[in-house]
């Protein structure tokens, strides 16, 4: 009988999805023990990694059988989530066969990011916003708005030749800093200080902070530590990024241009 | 004041439009935010102190985060993480490692400090507001 293995790879492939998208463990879990629950499986075990799932189905009978996932920490696409959630409420309801569960699977993992030009325009807006806030002036804001689409160019184009976080990370910030710099450099009276804090916003790691603190509260201390970990070396890697060329500029021009 | 509101709301906006939030919640996300912001802003007026602020506007923002997730029927993250980012330590990191760079010691342990500080705080604001029991939120969805 195949209709076991079916629905645990149904139910761990949309925990792998809700995952990769950014979820926190608890929900992971929390949606493949539901699922598994509607389909009537009754002796499961489940167990959610920051990066991995494993569970086993019916162990004691004859279509017994265990699948695991391996689910690197990606990238946060909050619309997926929420539609997998949607999902996985209409499976409990009954409302859903197990064949149109599939089909709006791979639906929902196919929710495209937005385009490109509204994710420049936007990355930008947020960057100028968080200037603002953080007291800068209007100046300031309409700088931190051009740096900040020139840096979400960058991203995509980093993300392009798929570099590891770290590097994207010092890279991003450093070349945040640089940008305000030259502006500095070119005469433009800025606070630059209020341009980089609001341009680096996009790199800083609130999401991987918040997603830790929840894994903690659920009691689920290994994939808090993880996200911790995460947080922290981001933060360590943006004031590389940023250090390196504030130094850079120093050395370059003397003290006195940064004082 | 209005002009901080509507700006920090544009801010989370854009931001939780960039993480792929649904484009029927990013008003309610961008809204999230701005009330985190808000909170922190009034709460520095009255010279609470950045820790304290921090603390009380995380935990408005996540019971925030929990009441829209009731109403509207989606997972609280999409509104929690999109409404973190005006609190999150952005500048307390930067002001930290410049401080380093400079090499002026007593500025950058205050620094340090205080972004280690402010992470905790939001720490601490996110697990009291998720303390609170979920019944309470449940009412919300019942009543639609």
């Amino acid at each position: 009988m195949a209709v076991t293995k079916e629905i645990l790879a149904l139910s761990v492939e949309i925990g792998d999805a809700l995952l990769r998208n950014g979820a926190e463990v608890y929900r992971v879990e929390d949606t493949v023990m539901h699922i598994l629950e509607a389909y009537e499986i009754e002796n499961y075990d489940v167990y959610v990694l920051s990066n991995g799932i494993f569970a086993s189905a019916n162990e004691d009978k004859d279509d017994a059988c265990s699948m695991i996932r391996h689910v690197p920490l990606g990238s946060i696409h909050l619309g997926r989530i929420a539609a997998l959630n949607q999902l996985s409420r209409e499976i409990c309801s009954h409302e859903c066969s197990l064949i149109d569960a599939w089909k709006r699977l791979e639906e929902c993992k196919a929710i495209p990011y937005s385009k490109k030009l509204t994710r420049l325009f936007f990355c930008g807006l947020g960057c100028s916003c968080f200037g603002y806030l953080f007291g800068g002036n209007i100046l300031d804001a309409v700088t931190a708005f051009f740096i900040g689409i020139l840096l979400q160019m960058f991203l995509d184009n980093l993300k392009q030749h798929k570099s590891s976080k770290f590097i994207t990370n010092i890279l991003g910030s450093a070349f945040v800093t640089l940008f305000a710099l030259l502006a500095l450099f070119l005469g433009i009276p800025l606070h630059y200080d209020k341009v980089i804090i609001g341009d680096i916003m996009p790199l800083v790691p609130g999401i991987a902070l918040t997603t830790s603190i929840r894994d903690f509260f659920n009691g689920d201390y290994l994939s808090g530590a993880i996200h911790m970990i995460d947080a922290v070396l981001t933060a360590f890697c943006i004031a590389v990024g940023v250090g390196t060329i504030i130094t850079l500029f120093r050395f370059v021009l003397g003290g006195a241009f940064l004082a | 004041m209005i002009l901080q509101i509507v700006i920090s709301l544009f801010a989370t906006l854009s931001f939780a439009l960039l993480f792929g939030a649904p484009k029927s919640e990013l008003f309610f996300c961008g809204l999230a935010g701005a009330i985190g912001w808000v909170v922190y802003v009034v709460l520095l007026g009255f010279d609470s102190g950045i820790t304290i602020a921090n603390l009380i506007a995380t935990l408005a923002l996540t019971v925030f985060s929990r009441v829209i997730a009731s109403i509207r029927k989606n997972p609280v993250t999409v509104y929690l993480i999109s409404g973190i980012f005006p609190l999150v330590p952005g500048a307390g990191i930067y002001y930290t490692s410049y401080y380093f760079i400079m090499n002026d010691m007593e500025q950058f342990s205050s620094y340090g400090m205080e972004t280690v500080k402010v992470a905790g705080a939001i720490v601490l604001g996110i697990i009291f507001g998720f303390g609170l029991p979920q019944n309470w939120f449940n009412q919300l969805q019942r009543k639609r």
